[in-house]
């Protein structure tokens, strides 16, 4: 058997960690860039290359149409639920999709569980390259506030990518197993919050760490979260504000612009992560009539977004509630996700819980971390730290008249399970129809279907059958449904038809096709993405040069010559297959080019800005 | 969500070594976890007697214990049947610790239990300590209603308003008298077990507790009436 490792599944980014058993901590992995997140972006080329990460968000200015960010938005989810989302995100779902999303990536078509299979197969090929070994298992996080499907199809995301998922973990858990490593003297005993604001979802969880004889217990008490509510929303907020100045102030739409619009959302994200440490930052956006240059101040901010950051408090309050405690009574508030670097989520949570909270670990890392630690637990036997984590939603089935009639509660300790009798209400009845919901509401249509199916009973008066049907949820926060024939005594598994998510059958089918995909290996998958990036770079000199030449902009000999020993290093690695000089190569020649590019973008902006002028007299 | 695999009958044999074992999670002989017979008691679950007035600190750490040894993650790396069998196990740990931690869902066990629970014919009717607080109660919510359809006059509402807070007050003492009765009820149960008690003693006291868990409900109904109509006043 291969390696175990935790994988943080995130919206915006995706990280892999190991546990590094000389020192026992946490580790990690760093990707061929050198860093440890991955961009969750994921693009697919006309041959059916897939390309993800770094190399893949680049991909989001110049083909955006065959390029996806923040998939993990439609995991688990039907076409019908996803209708809002889409006015925002560029998703471009097929109109085939109905309980299953279907996205168009240039020619081709995939299920949001293939396309986090693309990612995880990525992080995958990280832990491979660092440990010269095989990887086959994995810790997955999801948010605690993650429904059945959503879960499962994170599961079966796993499955697409040929990790085995040996446990989803929630990540605010996962953030307090993290964290507990470094601070448990101080919080043995104690009741922790985990504020877990990320890209895409937001969750909150209430723990108690017990010290017994045995080791230490995270006991979850409760939980609860949005799943779709996170700094992507905040994204959204500024570029709605930015294209309606831009559509003002220059009368031009970027709605059919769809490279301009990534463009604009990577400068709004860098302003606001510049807003965090700086009190205002300015955004230079060029368009076809000039430049759109603006100061944002963190106080303006803060007004957008302060709706959003006061959505989150109504979970909060909901699960210190249901843990039958005060906000005071915690003994310490830990900020994971990378949204909570916002001092405004800051101010707030030690508002509202009047304690300063825990920021020491990197809220980037600390979920994948704990997922790690995890990983480790479960693989080396290792008996001395137990997780006992909720499930987040009640769970029910519909009764008369379209009410549900919870059957068990959310934040039951899992595993958990309910027994339920079910018998015929009619003469001759030969089935009876079950319809198990998620949710918190009264009637059924307000909570999340997860399945329908039917016993089967063999025909006699009503009343007769007695059907018991146990339902029960793992360890991972998945139901799982057996019947039983009381009067026959018999077990009998049951056809499940899941309402939304993918068959057994299809998942089959799709792991036959994934086969061409993972046979790229994933150092030559890294050769080609390097030749590419290669190829393209010097296009981009050569013709920044001869602009030069037309522009008779000044190139200085040493200049000149310093950029063309640059490029003969980048062609000669090329024709060798190290993918790793090729990088460093591009970077030199990137270090090179900088002086040249950065003088033709003043002039750009200067022409810009004077034609500006002109037309303003 | 998935079908469950099929699960084994119940075995007076450890199905790994054949000792024999009579109940225990795990074998005498072998330590292997065994399947639980399907009618096991959420009290000897926890290897408790059956009284009502338990020790709850107590019970969360045999919670605590039974955690460790059954949880499926320190199964991991066992036989898919092992696997199954922790899983099964586990979940109703955590079901009897669900019902057993809290007092009113732990009568309400012991009584479903031993078919004692009858909620049916008497659950509508007011118990007749309250009716005369009822009656007012429905005239308020009344004359509620028509001054919000009537617009809302400030006067009046704010004095309704008063009147709603103050049947509030009422009907949380009420809870509160019928929780103490229900307390002593469960004193009086476990003397009855440690004094042996005969069956027909202990009908008596679970009828008298099914008695005041239906006029709980009815209480903790209106309570949850006036709340909701407070929260949109």
């Amino acid at each position: 058997m291969g390696r175990v490792v935790g994988i943080d599944l995130g919206t915006t980014y995706s990280l892999i960690a190991y546990v590094d058993r000389t020192t026992g901590e946490p580790r990690c992995i760093p990707g061929p860039y050198g860093e440890t997140l991955c961009p969750s972006v994921v693009s697919v080329d006309p041959d059916g290359t897939v390309v993800v990460g770094e190399p893949a968000r680049r991909r989001l200015l110049t083909q955006s149409d065959r390029t996806i960010y923040s998939v993990k938005r439609l995991m688990g989810r039907g076409a019908a639920d996803v209708q809002d989302e889409l006015k925002i995100f560029p998703f471009r779902i097929d109109p085939e999709s109905q309980n299953v999303i279907r996205v168009r990536l240039g020619e081709r078509v995939f299920t949001p569980p293939e396309i986090s299979a693309f990612i995880l197969r990525e992080l995958k090929g990280w832990a491979e390259e660092f440990f010269h070994d095989a990887v086959d298992r994995a810790v997955i996080t999801v948010p605690a506030y993650f429904n059945d499907a959503q879960r499962q199809a994170t599961k079966d995301a796993g499955r697409l990518a040929g990790l085995e998922a040996l446990r989803l973990v929630n990540e605010p858990t996962a953030a307090a197993l993290a964290y507990g490593l470094h601070e448990k003297p101080a919080t043995a005993g104690g009741l922790v919050a985990v504020y877990d604001l990320g890209g895409g979802t937001f969750d909150i969880s209430i723990l108690k760490l017990i010290s017994t004889g045995e080791g230490d217990i995270y006991q979850v008490l409760s939980t609860n979260g949005d799943t779709h509510l996170g700094g992507d929303d905040i994204d959204n907020l500024l570029q709605s504000i930015a294209r309606e100045e831009i559509r003002k102030q220059f009368r031009f739409d970027l709605d059919s612009h769809p490279e301009a619009v990534q463009e604009l959302r990577r400068a709004l994200i860098r302003a606001k992560h510049e807003l965090s440490a700086a009190e205002a930052t300015t955004v230079r956006f060029p368009v076809p009539a000039g430049v759109y240059v603006r100061e944002f101040t963190r106080a303006e901010l803060e007004g957008w977004i302060r709706p959003l950051v006061e959505r989150t408090m109504g979970p909060v309050k909901q699960a210190v509630a249901d843990a039958k405690l005060a906000p005071a009574q915690m003994h310490e508030v830990v900020l994971v996700g990378g949204s909570t670097r916002i001092p405004l989520v800051r101010r707030s949570v030690e508002g509202y819980f009047g304690r300063r909270p825990h920021t020491e670990l990197n809220p980037d890392e600390v979920v994948a971390l704990g997922a790690a630690v995890q990983a480790e637990i479960l693989e080396s036997g290792v008996k001395n730290m137990l997780l006992l984590d909720v499930t987040p939603l009640s769970l029910g089935i519909e009764t008369m008249g379209g009410v549900v009639a919870k059957i068990i509660p959310r934040n039951s300790t899992i595993p958990a399970s309910a027994q339920e009798l079910f018998t015929t209400g009619v003469d001759n009845q030969t089935g009876i129809d079950i319809h198990v919901l998620q949710g918190e509401r009264e009637l059924a249509k307000d909570c999340r279907s997860l399945a329908r199916f039917q016993l089967k009973v063999p025909p006699g008066p009503a009343g007769l059958a007695r059907i018991e049907v146990k339902f029960l949820i793992d360890a991972n926060g998945i139901l799982q449904v057996a019947a039983r024939d009381l009067h026959a005594g018999e077990e009998r598994s049951i056809e499940v038809q899941p309402s939304y998510g993918l068959s057994d059958t299809e998942i089959e089918r799709m792991l036959e096709e994934s086969i061409e995909y993972a046979e790229q290996d994933f150092s030559e998958r890294q050769l080609i993405e390097a030749r590419n990036e290669a190829e393209s770079i010097l296009h981009v000199t050569e013709k920044s040069l001869a602009q030069a030449r037309e522009e008779q902009a000044e190139v200085g000999d040493a200049e000149r010559e310093t950029i063309e020993a640059a490029v003969a290093a980048v062609r000669e690695s090329m024709a060798g297959s190290d993918y790793k000089l090729i990088r460093a190569r591009i970077d030199a020649l990137n270090q090179a080019t900088l002086p040249l590019a950065e003088r033709m973008m003043n002039r750009a902006l200067a022409t810009a800005l004077e034609g500006k002028r002109v037309e303003d007299v | 969500m998935s079908a469950l695999p099929t699960s084994t009958t119940t075995a007076s044999a450890c199905w790994s070594c054949r000792a024999v074992t009579g109940g225990e999670h795990f074998c005498p002989a072998c330590g292997k976890l065994q399947p639980l017979p399907r009618s096991t008691d959420y009290f000897a679950f926890f290897g408790l007697p059956r009284k009502l007035r338990l020790d709850t600190a107590e019970l969360e750490k045999r919670f605590h214990q039974l955690s460790w040894k059954l949880h499926p993650d320190h199964f991991v790396r066992e036989e898919a049947y092992e696997r199954e069998l922790s899983l099964n196990r586990s979940a109703q740990l955590n079901d009897a610790y669900r019902a057993l931690r809290d007092p009113i869902l732990r009568v309400e066990y012991l009584l479903a239990r031993e078919g004692m629970r009858k909620e049916g014919q008497h659950k509508q009717q007011a118990p007749p300590e309250l009716l005369e607080e009822v009656f007012e109660l429905n005239e308020s919510l009344d004359e509620l209603r028509g001054v919000r359809r009537a617009g809302g006059d400030g006067n009046e509402m704010a004095a309704l308003r008063a009147k709603l807070e103050a049947a509030q007050k009422n009907f949380q003492d009420a809870l509160a008298t019928v929780d103490e009765e229900l307390d002593g009820i469960f004193g009086q149960w476990d003397s009855a077990l440690d004094a042996g008690a005969d069956e027909a003693v202990r009908r008596k006291l679970m009828e008298r507790m099914n008695e005041v868990l239906n006029r709980r409900s009815y209480i903790r109904n209106l309570l949850a009436n006036v709340q909701s109509e407070l929260a949109e006043a």
